[in-house]
């Protein structure tokens, strides 16, 4: 049978996916020398939002777990990128790669006892994670207590000229190993274990009477998602220069999975809407705010609201966010023609 | 060859009247000395982060609309050579990511001359990595923290402490433990990081034995937590118990040793004794009566003070309805020696010249403590001692026997003394010139 031509406007081949990445690589190049340097420190702040969301719609989106803990295993990649590199004077892209494993192998014992919780536990159990993990750093003097530890990538390299800035040499840092990371993610969505994954998400049952192995498909899909996890931690500590316990607050949990429902859980797509209104919305409520000449007790909590209100609108209005609401009109009116 | 002239007289005047037009068309104070950020002549501004809204919000959240109260009775009575001072307040929610980004707002696109007051020590330490005020050579005025690694101005060039350390505050206590609870027992609760191994490191050094000492880890403390402390402190017997904690801990602490009737004589730390944040803890200020606290400012209440008279009478106008504590009067006291460093740096303030002002001319500011401020070109400590009195039933720190008396000490092994500092008169209405 011919493959249907419908297939191809939703799949991309592999060349071509590899050749838009690289295209958008070259975009975000062009885009860091023209903005100034607050947008390019912003910039580097989506990117590891960007991530810290992927990392959820993996779990969440696709395999159908929930994770309150976000934050924590954010935490464990953070530290272990500063603790590598204080000790053992890895290399910054070393120091990644170890923030991956250490996020990742928290991810996998996390995991065993996720798969053997579900619903309202497997989020209790991970909220508890996420409020007593960054607590342990006080208990040891090797991490810092609450003064937390500071992980220093370096200058840029002089070859770049004096003009610059340390922010930008954290936004290509950070968009780059953004771009690895979201590209690698898409690959292993597409792979037998994303069909696995959607297949549990959409019935556990029906998958395991089709001969999937649940149990390992869910640690499966932990283990990758704090592996990403523990990337966007890393990022984090590099754009403020430090590790300490209060940079990984439950706040964060919950700023990740509000972006997460932002972006549309369920698809890869909208990752970018999210990240980007975490970063954006509080500065300009700020902005409307200062402009109004508005009270103090509005100026602090506008932003809090706002960002609810958009929370409950999206779940209410776009369910799976705006990128999946859109593909979903689009199919239904290719279905009706 | 007329013709000849006549070309090159056009080609001169067109030259000249080209030159003449460029420089009419540059701005005038490109030939005066080229101003600095932040500094129109009109403004000064200003920018703080701090926790307005979040767990650590409260108490804290009072600060900014104190030092604004301030700032504005400034500008109304003619601002510093005629300049007003603004404040852009931040919110970092007491989250170095945030307060990273908040400060970079602030220097990047709101141009702030000068930070003032950031709180938190994680804070600050992840802004002096990321944004690096040192090497933009932006000032961090007076940082709301008792971290004594502030003050080393090699690590933070442009940073400059105000309050006495926590290693300062353990040494004066321990002193006034000797003197008044000589021979009784004491137990300690402290914070399991570096403001808890601070206050350790304080209290050994002035030779002080524990009966039974608590460490709890920060966020842990809750009733619940704090009913054990309080069975390991009644099976040590102790007389006397120091609560060097957060003031959520205190609560804490308080709330459940009255609950369980145990009445020590309780000695508190001076980051927690403060009621506004012990009773939106939910904890009745009343459980604070009769412990002893410190503080390096004079008494919320002692209205016979001249400068907490003026700052009453000042906020209580700006912000009507709202209590006057220790929060607010930090606030004040950290704008008005502000205004004075400002002063300070001249008629067209300058990053270079404001340093320099506070390096050169810092320890002659006045203030409203009862402690002299430490700065010069090797120091960049605030004030280094305290006084101790005991809080009444609504809460209040009072002084003995109403009189204040100041030790004062170092972060280091330098020993506690008996303070002969006499506060200079407060500058007419308040106004420093």
């Amino acid at each position: 049978m011919r493959k249907s031509s419908k297939k191809h406007s939703t799949q991309l081949s592999n060349k071509v996916r590899l050749l838009i990445f690289i295209v958008l690589g070259f975009l975000i190049y062009l885009l860091s020398n023209n903005v100034d340097e607050l947008r390019v420190y912003q910039g580097a702040q989506v990117a590891f939002y960007v991530v810290g969301i992927a990392s959820i719609i993996l779990l969440t989106g696709y395999s159908g777990q929930v994770s309150l803990g976000q934050g924590a295993l954010l935490g464990v990649g953070g530290y272990a990128a500063a603790l590598s590199h204080l000790n053992w004077k890895l290399p910054i892209p070393l120091t990644f790669a170890v923030a991956i494993l250490a996020a990742a192998g928290a991810g996998a014992l996390l995991g065993i006892a996720a798969a053997r919780l579900s619903g309202p536990y497997l989020a209790g159990a991970t909220l508890a994670l996420a409020v007593g993990l960054p607590s342990i750093a006080n208990q040891f003097t090797a991490l810092g207590g609450e003064q937390g530890l500071f992980f220093d990538v370096g200058f840029p390299p002089e070859s770049l000229g004096e003009e610059f800035t340390q922010y930008k040499w954290f936004f290509w840092i950070a968009s780059l190993a953004t771009l690895i990371a979201i590209f690698w993610l898409q690959n292993v969505m597409r792979s037998r274990y994303g069909r696995t994954w959607k297949a549990i998400r959409g019935s556990e049952v029906a998958a395991e009477l089709a001969g999937v192995n649940i149990a390992r498909a869910k640690v499966l899909a932990f283990t990758l998602s704090a592996g990403l996890a523990g990337l966007a931690g890393a990022l984090l500590a590099m754009t403020i220069g430090t590790v300490s316990p209060s940079a990984f607050p439950l706040a964060l949990s919950f700023s990740l999975l509000t972006g997460a429902v932002l972006s549309g859980v369920t698809t890869l797509g909208g990752v970018m809407i999210g990240a980007v209104t975490l970063v954006a919305l509080p500065e300009i409520v700020g902005t409307i705010v200062n402009r109004a000449g508005a009270s103090e007790a509005v100026a602090t909590n506008l932003p809090h609201i706002v960002m609810g209100t958009l929370l409950i609108l999206t779940v209410v209005f776009v369910p799976n966010g705006p990128v999946e609401q859109m593909r979903s009109r689009r199919v239904k009116k290719e279905k009706s023609l | 060859m007329k013709s000849f002239n006549r070309r090159k007289l056009i080609t001169a005047s067109a030259m000249l009247a080209v030159t003449a037009m460029t420089v009419a068309a540059v701005p005038a104070n490109a030939f005066s000395p080229k101003s600095e950020v932040g500094v129109t002549s009109k403004e000064i501004k200003l920018g703080v982060t701090l926790p307005m809204t979040g767990a650590a919000s409260p108490g804290y959240n009072k600060v900014p609309a104190a030092m604004k109260a301030y700032f504005d009775y400034v500008n109304a009575n003619g601002g510093v050579n005629g300049r007003k001072i603004t404040l852009v307040v931040k919110d970092d929610q007491y989250v170095p990511t945030q307060a990273v980004a908040k400060t970079n707002e602030l220097i990047l696109k709101d141009k702030v001359f000068a930070l003032v007051s950031p709180l938190g020590t994680a804070n600050n330490k992840a802004v002096a990595a990321s944004v690096n005020p040192g090497k933009r050579g932006v000032p961090v005025l007076f940082v709301n923290t008792g971290f004594s690694g502030f003050a080393d101005s090699k690590k933070y060039p442009t940073t400059y402490a105000l309050l006495p350390s926590y290693v300062m505050e353990a040494k004066i206590m321990a002193e006034y433990i000797k003197d008044n609870f000589a021979g009784k027992s004491i137990g300690l609760v402290y914070q399991d990081d570096d403001f808890g191994s601070d206050a350790l490191a304080g209290f050994k050094s002035a030779g002080i034995k524990f009966a039974t000492t608590v460490g709890y880890a920060s966020g842990s403390q809750s009733a619940s937590t704090a009913a054990g402390w309080v069975t390991k402190l009644k099976a040590a017997n102790c007389d006397v118990v120091i609560l060097f904690g957060v003031s959520s801990a205190t609560a804490a602490g308080l709330g459940t040793a009255a609950a369980l009737k145990y009445a020590p004589q309780w000695i508190l730390g001076s980051v927690g004794g403060d009621a506004t944040t012990i009773k939106a803890s939910g904890v009745p200020a009343g459980v604070l009566y009769n412990a002893v606290g410190a503080s390096f400012l004079p008494a919320t209440t002692d209205t016979s003070d001249e400068y907490v008279a003026l700052f009453q009478s000042i906020y209580s106008k700006a912000v009507p309805g709202s209590a006057f504590d220790n929060n607010v009067l930090v606030g004040m006291n950290s704008a008005f020696v502000t205004v004075q460093a400002i002063q300070a740096a001249g008629k067209n303030p300058t990053r270079k010249s404001l340093l320099a002002a506070i390096d050169s001319k810092g320890s002659t500011f006045a203030s409203a403590a009862l402690i002299p401020l430490n700065y010069s070109k090797t120091s960049h400590v605030g004030y280094n001692g305290y006084w101790f009195g005991k809080y009444s039933p609504t809460g209040d720190l009072k002084p003995d026997g109403g009189k204040y008396t100041v030790y004062t000490t170092d972060s280091g092994s330098g020993a506690v003394v008996k303070s002969t500092y006499k506060r200079p008169a407060m500058p007419a209405k308040g106004l420093p010139n």
